[in-house]
């Protein structure tokens, strides 16, 4: 039993990386309609930005805060220099496009950080240990980073005036820009969040899971998964969706293989897929006839 | 795929397995050429990329014919690809099987796989399906890595190379001439699927899927099948890996194999098989080209570093250069063509033109040809002899009757008066929107019927659930006596039922024949195989003729071979019209056809539908134009905010109180008087 909750523990807070990927590919699809596969390679590179700064001497919290600044800003720049250039965004170039994204960030970690994981300080605390089930105080860091920012995140996409418009500027962009809403500057914000909440998880993330430069596409993918299971559109299921995903390959890693552990979100995608294609999307692009 | 379009011409049918294209001829002949003198001129680091870009080549191919021919991205290339190579080796290496046996097992097993895992996941569209196939590549790379069977991270190896007809193929330039062959054959036979029923079905589904299926197409179905010979290639290049490599471990199926796939995809130009081989080269040529090149820039990196080349390119091709290098190609054979024969071609050019210029006065009506008086009587004339006509539109239409004669032949499986489609209770939610609630009404063969109504009263709604385009919420539509509600639109074409739509659906990658051969889709059989084969252009010859003979006969026949976009809009509505009629149908759905029309326009397409009634066609048209349908129907049904509030003949419904206030939105009195008014003036 104690096993079985000390697998749930580490599960969610894996699942919580997950469901910050998650939104922030939500973030950008909403607005953009393209999956960015660059998604976890913003963690990557959040992650293995600040163990350098760290190395250099910087105290650990400003050494996050310049990456977390760094990868936003490196998500705002990809947006202008690539994603925005394309006028006819189509799903296969944008696929083609982020994938060629992804591909260049992860060549670049490869050539300055080389080829072996490294791993952050860990964040001050105190482990905590109840009913005989410990948790480590980076799990505790990594399940409030996913309430402070996710939750920040959704509660600005639902809530705030700025939030709604910027919905409001993907489903109908001619409608958004009358009232005076800039598809650009939507788009902008969107990649600023998307940016934002990767770097995060791969911060929290680093001294468990640590960084690699060919980590960020596994991860990226797991947070698709769980952004499917919201029909990539809803926060809310898609954060649930993670938390489960996490507590799942916890067990499986737990009580079957470690190796196989990586396989079981794409048996899930697969699985739901076959189950329920059509409830996964929600609002299919129709063509008007 | 907007990218496609730039690139794909149109497409004309062949026969034969050999291509008869001089072009195309033309670039066998030097392909062949180059790969029987490379082994000899090649130093061996450049034999080395050759012998592995023609065997990334394979499923290269494999992957253009995916993402060119049905639109779809795939980023799991690589797990068929291992797929292939592990069964080979395991075939080889632990059950001693002879060496043709073990290679078509690793390509069977490639394409079983492609099957069983395709069934589900075509289902699923744009990122969905492209990021499925990731974690399918994902999941192939960690079950071969994880499994004893495949010999975990150090995988399968110590098998020979089987002797080819008694030879043993021990060095680079020997296998490259032993793969060689299967790369020429693979193209011939991609490139002779790109032209066949079939590829040409995949390329319309690319430019509208809902027209595409409402011709009769079963898309889902097309695309399975491509899927699967995609994975058949990447499974023979695996084959072709395990067999020189003589070792498979979890790399092959590692994910920046299916990127290198996709680069190669990308640069040659997405749906040009050609491009596919000369990518294959190049990509291995920068491959190599960067793990020199970058360890000597940047001291100590080490491992995938050629992957910042393969990043950079993707995004620069797909930034600057969408078409790749077939668009490069393109581009330079036009401009050479261009100076060679501008003074041959400038009579031509200028007839051309003119031709043009005609097409876009809309006063002409459907036709270029001179609007002389008596001209439109002579091609819809009204006493038309409906028996003679029905089947006379495969025959040769010439002489002085050619319009009389040339009316498409239309199915009637069911007697005149016989009820063809019944509609029952047919209902649709929208949340909590009731768009169409509970309509019920029957349509009798060889009748026109009339669907009338305000804007929003449910007509086009009612329309797509009726072919298929959307699913009812509850209710049901007969066709012939069978249920089709719910079910995709070309289960209702093939039996007969098509449309045309209020918003154009033309298929823009093709020309006006092109377009109006895809109603031909129902009448052909040539499935992919025949068409890889090249054994079924007799059949498609037939189906071109006869489209060739609708546009004629409807006065389309000067503009066959415009691109079909760049027609003036009430020629494209014509087109769509020819299209659908191409088809033989027993039903025909006309969605606003009169909208956009010039009134000269308008009083022809009457008259043609009158015609195809007489024939024996059965035509539903949803119209705006209530005087027109009131001339025009034998029967009309008025939908008003989701309710069927009136059907019976014109001049009943037109009395109808119900309707006018419908329609007005005031008294009875006041309407009818208004009513009379508005006729007056039209």
């Amino acid at each position: 039993m104690t096993d079985f909750l000390q697998l749930t523990a580490a599960g969610l807070s894996q699942g919580s990386v997950y469901a910050l990927l998650a939104v922030g590919l939500i973030a950008t699809y909403t607005v953009r309609h393209v999956v960015n596969i660059a998604q976890g390679d913003y963690a990557m590179l959040a992650g293995l930005g600040s163990i350098s700064l760290v190395s250099a001497g910087l105290p650990l919290p400003l050494a996050i805060l310049v990456a977390l600044v760094s990868v936003t800003l490196a998500s705002v720049l990809i947006e202008r220099l690539v994603i925005s250039r394309v006028k006819n965004l189509t799903t296969l170039v944008s696929i083609i496009l982020t994938l060629g994204v992804s591909t260049l960030l992860q060549a670049i970690m490869l050539l300055v950080w080389g080829a072996e994981a490294r791993r952050l300080p860990a964040f001050p605390g105190e482990d905590l240990v109840i009913g005989g089930v410990s948790i480590r105080s980076q799990e505790l860091w990594m399940l409030g980073a996913l309430i402070v920012v996710g939750g920040g995140v959704l509660l600005f996409y639902e809530k705030t005036r700025w939030g709604k418009a910027l919905r409001a500027s993907a489903e109908q962009p001619v409608a958004a820009r009358i009232v005076g809403i800039s598809p650009a500057a939507a788009s902008i914000i969107a990649f600023a969040i998307a940016g934002f909440v990767g770097a995060v998880a791969g911060v929290v993330s680093s001294p468990i899971y640590l960084s690699i430069w060919s980590g960020g596409l596994l991860l990226g993918l797991k947070g698709f998964v769980a952004a499917v299971l919201g029909g990539l559109v809803s926060f809310r299921a898609a954060i649930v969706g993670a938390l489960l995903l996490g507590i799942l390959e916890s067990y499986v890693a737990g009580y079957v293989a470690s190796g196989w552990k990586d396989a079981v979100a794409f048996f899930i995608l697969i699985i739901v897929l076959i189950i329920r294609p059509a409830g996964l999307v929600l609002r299919p692009n129709a063509v008007r006839v | 795929m907007t990218l496609l379009d730039k690139t794909e011409g149109s497409v004309r049918s062949k026969t034969g397995f050999w291509p008869n294209n001089r072009a195309t001829i033309i670039g066998i002949a030097v392909l062949t050429v180059i790969i029987l003198i490379v082994p000899f001129t090649a130093s061996s680091s450049m034999m080395n990329i050759a012998v592995f870009s023609m065997i990334f080549a394979l499923p290269a191919i494999g992957l253009s014919l995916l993402m060119g021919l049905a639109g779809q991205v795939s980023l799991g290339q690589a797990a068929f690809f291992a797929i292939g190579a592990y069964t080979h080796a395991i075939l080889l290496q632990k059950f001693e099987m002879p060496g043709v046996v073990a290679a078509i097992g690793g390509v069977v097993a490639a394409m079983l796989a492609a099957l069983l895992v395709g069934l589900p996941m075509l289902r699923l569209r744009g990122h969905y399906l492209a990021l499925a196939t990731l974690g399918l590549g994902f999941i192939v790379m960690i079950a071969v890595r994880e499994w004893d069977f495949t010999g975990r991270t150090t995988g399968i190896y110590g098998f020979g190379r089987p002797e080819v007809f008694g030879i043993s193929i021990d060095n680079n330039g020997l296998f490259f001439w032993f793969v060689a062959p299967f790369v020429i054959i693979g193209l011939i036979l991609a490139l002779n699927l790109t032209r066949s029923r079939a590829g040409r079905a995949l390329s319309a589904v690319n430019d509208s899927e809902l027209a595409a299926e409402s011709l009769g197409v079963n898309t889902y179905s097309l695309r399975v099948k491509v899927f699967t010979l995609s994975a058949g290639f990447a499974g023979l290049g695996g084959v072709f890996y395990a067999y020189h490599v003589q070792i498979v471990s979890p790399q092959v199926a590692e994910f920046h194999v299916s990127v290198e796939l996709l680069l190669m995809v990308v640069i040659g130009g997405l749906g040009s098989v050609w491009g596919a081989i000369a990518g294959a080269f190049i990509v291995e040529l920068l491959s190599e080209g960067l793990r020199d090149l970058i360890p000597a820039i940047i001291p100590g990196a080490t491992g995938e570093v050629q992957l910042i080349g393969y990043g950079l390119v993707l995004i620069l091709v797909i930034l600057l250069l969408p078409g790749g290098l077939y668009q490069v190609v393109r581009t330079v054979w036009a401009a050479i063509r261009g100076r060679a024969g501008r003074r041959a071609d400038a009579a031509a050019a200028s007839a051309a033109a003119e031709g043009a210029a005609v097409g876009e006065v809309p006063t002409r009506a459907f036709g270029g040809l001179p609007a002389e008086p008596g001209d439109a009587g002579a091609l819809f004339d009204t006493d038309a002899d409906a028996d003679a006509d029905a089947d006379a539109a495969a025959t040769d239409t010439g002489g002085s009757d050619l319009a009389e004669a040339a009316l498409p032949a239309v199915s009637t499986p069911v007697p005149a008066g016989e009820p063809i489609l019944e509609v029952r209770g047919l209902t649709k939610r929208y949340g909590g929107v009731v768009a169409v609630n509970d309509v019920s009404f029957t349509v009798p063969a060889g009748r026109i019927m009339g669907l009338i109504g305000p804007n929003g009263a449910g007509k086009t709604t009612c329309f797509n659930m009726i072919t298929g385009a959307i699913s009812p919420t509850s209710g049901t539509v007969s066709f012939l006596g069978e249920e089709v509600q719910g079910r995709k639109p070309h289960v209702g074409a093939v039996r007969g039922l098509t449309r045309t739509f209020q918003n154009l659906q033309v298929f823009s990658s093709t020309d006006v024949e092109g377009n109006v051969y895809m109603g031909r889709y129902r009448k052909g059989r040539a499935g992919i195989l025949r068409g890889m084969l090249g054994l079924q252009g007799r059949e498609q010859y037939a189906h071109e003729d006869i489209a060739r003979d609708i546009l004629d006969a409807m006065r389309l026949g000067d503009v066959a071979s415009l691109p079909a976009g760049d027609l003036p809009f009430g020629r494209q509505r014509m087109m769509e019209v020819c299209r659908a009629l191409a088809l033989e149908p027993a039903l025909l759905l006309l969605d606003e056809p009169m909208a956009g029309l010039s009134g000269h326009e308008r009083e022809m397409l009457a008259a043609l539908l009158r015609r195809l009634r007489d024939a024996g066609l059965t035509i539903v048209l949803v119209e705006h134009d209530v005087a027109q349908v009131m001339a025009l129907a034998d029967s009309v049904a008025v939908l008003d905010e989701g309710e069927l509030i009136a059907h019976g003949d014109p001049e009943s419904v037109r009395n109808d109180p119900a309707v006018i206030v419908a329609y007005l939105g005031t008294d009875a009195e006041e309407a009818k008087a208004e009513l009379e008014e508005l006729e007056e003036q039209s």
